[in-house]
């Protein structure tokens, strides 16, 4: 059996030592200030959190690119030359355009290694929701499994990652475009709190709204533990931009209603943190497929 | 002479002089005012709803009681504005349903109509609150019912009821704390009483002299669609005859086309005849000032009309723009002031009734503006505790929608309904759940100036100063409105359990002033989301929903 590597990219949110212990690489897409681009690492080497989410507050816009065609080809065919496959678990595709372009890549670089296979997995989901699929997918490596029983099990399972978080101002992904929100958030409302999830095509879609902070996080632990099964046997996912007492305060609230094992949190990297913006918090759990597909 | 029986005519002349007295009489009804804010008055709200009544019997030609009285009932809950105009409206139907077919009424008939309109009256109140209008309502009923047989004639009836509304009148502080707080009567009750009075007057045949026609100058209040920012975009419908005089002019020489010709400099659709000395004019002019001016040349008016056509184009242009979509649920919201107005419509409110605490809407308001909508429910926020019954009424009488009233209390709630409002909601049910979820944790805080010296809730209010409210109140009274704001929040009690404050402020509030509001606020509550909108409101330096 050939080896396979695990590839992700810069929206999976993984901290550096989860990485290097299970063996996961990632590829970075890009994000732009004014003209200039920087890579996406997520150990922060160009701007600390702070001071990326500040410039943020203070109004910079931050745009992102999607993982270029030359960081794919160098680092797939890398893996290729040394007789091992590839997995690339991708961001959504509701939300970034690099897993076409990783397909594409994959099938040229596949003709070019006869016998070689890369299999590029859109996990419909982003931040630390797509970095638990990688994890999984690496613990999977790690107990034998093939690179077909990993993918098999990625696409069968990845609808049960369940999203609920919360953005300060709706501004952000709406002009990044990636959100879908309906009728009820139009206006300028004060202390209203969408409450997004990411729906069964990948899209973030703001399904219901709750008003005040707390309240906010009282709704996001409501919804997961209704919806999650087994949490004494898995870990909770969390991530925020920047606002780290909150993030506490709100697995405090999630602990309170459900029993989870372990609590994994991170900051939200560059990419995700530019269409969401400083102050979001986001909370996953593995439990009942989703089934709902947002519309304006 | 005694009046022993009641017919249309008598009916008529009664309610009219229950009306002027009534009218005469408004300034008295209005001060009775419980808290020492600008709210919501009686006296006027009362008058104007017994004045649809007397409209109605007016242009009523029936000689038969219960087909008079039928459509003064209609007049009246069309009319009906505030509470107190409400419970009125309801007594008046009261009377009207007990009688139906009647021809003329005897002194027992008008007794056994006032005890139905008590029973309506009362029914119309979903908590009935003793020392109120309802107190004075059922004193007099009482009265007639057990003592009608001892009357010849409704003079003597009435003659005799009055002291007795008198006495409960006087005694409705004991019955209600905040009437005896204030050092005030109630004052629907007083209303109700000058009502009676002139009824009384009316069959002795003292009718009062209202030299104003009526109190039309002061009761007709337009709804105005030319507001203070509106601009003149098509200028005045200016019509007048002119009398030619030999002092000014030659009239024999009198050249009609060059007055034309020289009026084209002033306007447009200039329309001019002249018959002997006389010349009618019709011109649309943005300076009628100046064609005046030239009229006067050449003689003096006998007749003159000049109306603002942005007016009329308004109008006209407000109820096409209202009949053109059909809406699965249209929101209707009562709102006072140009910055509350825009924002309801910004965050999703299909029809705004303007009103509020000092100018409570009529049911025909609402039911005007319920007619030019095209939806299936119509979402109601009256905003206001003495606008919740007219708009339930409203929504009583109006059939063509499905009309559901959320009884908000005032802006700060309807505000947190609004916020919430979901229009993709699937059914109208989940819309209003959505709704209401926040609203029993509202509260709704204020700071206006006051209108006289009082103590209450321990706290000394001088008139002229500006008080902080939680709801009716009383938290602090100071010297400038910014003072009462950040006193007013520390001291509301549950201010450490909220996560929200959304202010509106009001026209009176400078820029520097509100620059301070916010950074105190900020300042003082770090974890509460805190936002600020122009609201424009009279009255309210500033209104707040502190959720």
């Amino acid at each position: 059996m050939r080896k396979f590597a695990i590839v992700t990219d810069s929206t999976s949110d993984l901290k550096k030592e989860t990485r290097e212990a299970l063996n996961i690489d990632y590829v970075m897409m890009n994000y732009v200030i004014d003209t200039k681009e920087y890579p996406a690492s997520l150990d922060w080497e160009t701007h600390s959190v702070s001071e990326y989410y500040d410039m943020m507050r203070k109004g910079t816009r931050v745009r992102t690119t999607q993982v270029p065609r030359e960081t794919f080809e160098a680092c797939f065919e890398g893996y290729l030359k040394e007789d091992t496959d590839v997995i690339y678990i991708s961001c959504s595709s509701a939300l970034s355009g690099s897993v076409g372009l990783g397909v594409i890549v994959a099938e040229e670089l596949m003709q070019k290694y006869p016998g070689s296979k890369i299999v590029c997995v859109d996990s419909l989901i982003s931040s630390v929701g797509q970095g638990y699929l990688v994890i999984t997918a690496a613990k999977l490596r790690e107990e034998g499994k093939t690179i077909d029983e990993v993918v098999d099990y990625l696409v069968t399972n990845r609808l049960k990652v369940n999203q609920f978080g919360t953005v300060e101002s709706l501004e952000y992904l709406r002009r990044a475009g990636r959100v879908k929100a309906s009728k009820a958030f139009f206006g300028k409302l004060f202390g209203i709190k969408p409450i997004i999830i990411s729906d069964i095509k990948g899209q973030n879609f703001a399904f219901k709204k709750v008003k005040g902070a707390l309240n906010c996080r009282k709704e996001i632990a409501t919804q997961i533990a209704d919806v999650v099964i087994n949490p004494e046997e898995q870990t909770l996912y969390l991530s925020h931009a920047d606002v780290p007492e909150e993030i506490e305060a709100l697995r405090d609230e999630i602990l309170k209603l459900a029993a989870f094992k372990d609590v994994y949190i991170n900051n939200i990297g560059p990419i995700v943190g530019a269409s969401v913006g400083p102050g979001t918090v986001i909370a996953f759990c593995v439990g009942k497929e989703v089934t709902i597909e947002g519309n304006e | 002479m005694a009046n022993c029986v009641i017919d249309c005519e008598l009916i008529r002349r009664m309610l009219d002089n229950g009306f002027r007295n009534l009218y005469v009489n408004i300034d008295t009804v209005d001060n009775l005012n419980v808290f020492p804010v600008p709210d919501g008055d009686t006296g006027t709200n009362m008058a104007m709803t017994v004045e649809g009544g007397v409209h109605a019997a007016d242009s009523n030609k029936a000689s038969n009681v219960g087909e008079l009285m039928k459509d003064v009932s209609r007049g009246t809950l069309f009319s009906a504005r505030g509470n107190s105009g409400v419970i009125v409206s309801q007594y008046i139907r009261g009377m009207a349903e007990a009688v139906v077919g009647k021809e003329t009424m005897t002194v027992t008939d008008f007794a056994e109509a006032m005890a139905a309109g008590t029973t309506r009256a009362y029914s119309a109140v979903i908590h009935p609150v003793e020392g109120t209008i309802l107190t004075v309502m059922r004193a007099a009923s009482d009265f007639a019912v057990k003592h009608a047989a001892e009357f010849q004639s409704i003079d003597e009836l009435l003659n005799a009821v009055i002291p007795v509304m008198k006495t409960s009148l006087d005694h409705t502080p004991e019955l209600l704390p905040v009437l005896k707080e204030a050092g005030v009567i109630d004052s629907g009750g007083a209303g109700l009483l000058y009502i009676f009075t002139g009824m009384k007057m009316a069959v002795e045949g003292k009718m009062i002299d209202v030299t104003t026609d009526k109190g039309d100058a002061k009761l007709a209040v337009s709804a105005g669609t030319f507001g203070s920012d509106s601009e003149l975009e098509f200028g005045y419908c200016t019509e007048f005859i002119l009398q030619l005089q030999n002092a000014k002019t030659n009239i024999k020489a009198f050249d009609l086309n060059k007055m034309i010709k020289d009026l084209e400099a002033l306007g447009d659709s200039i329309v001019a005849v002249m018959d002997d000395s006389v010349v009618k004019v019709h011109i649309h002019s943005f300076t009628p000032e100046k064609v005046l001016g030239y009229a006067r040349n050449f003689g003096e008016f006998v007749t003159l009309k000049i109306e603002n056509m942005s007016v009329q184009h308004n109008e006209i242009e407000g109820q096409k723009a209202a009949k053109k979509e059909h809406l699965k649920y249209a929101i209707v919201a009562v709102a006072d002031g140009d910055g509350i107005e825009s924002y309801f419509r910004e965050i999703g409110v299909t029809e705004v009734v303007n009103g509020g605490q000092t100018n409570n809407p009529s049911t025909d308001d609402f039911i005007k503006v319920f007619e030019g909508l095209d939806a299936e429910h119509i979402v109601v926020l009256p905003n206001n505790s003495n606008i919740v019954m007219t708009a339930s009424q409203a929504a009583e009488l109006y059939d063509k929608a499905d009309i559901r009233v959320i009884k908000t209390k005032s802006i700060a709630e309807g505000y947190s309904a609004l916020s919430m409002m979901d229009l993709s909601a699937d059914t109208v049910e989940e819309l209003i759940e959505g709704m209401t979820e926040y609203l029993p944790g509202v509260t709704t805080c204020s700071v206006t100036t006051a209108t006289r010296d009082t103590v209450m809730n321990g706290v000394e209010v001088k008139m002229g100063k500006y008080i902080g409210l939680d709801g009716d109140s009383i938290l602090c009274c100071e010297d400038t409105a910014l003072e009462a704001l950040i006193a007013m929040l520390k001291n509301l009690p549950d201010i450490d359990e909220k996560q929200v404050i959304t202010m509106f402020y009001g026209s009176d509030v400078s820029d520097e002033e509100l620059q301070k509001a916010q950074s105190l606020i900020s300042e003082a509550y770090p974890l509460i989301d805190f936002g600020c909108v122009y609201g424009g409101q009279n009255v309210y330096n500033y209104i707040l929903s502190v959720e």
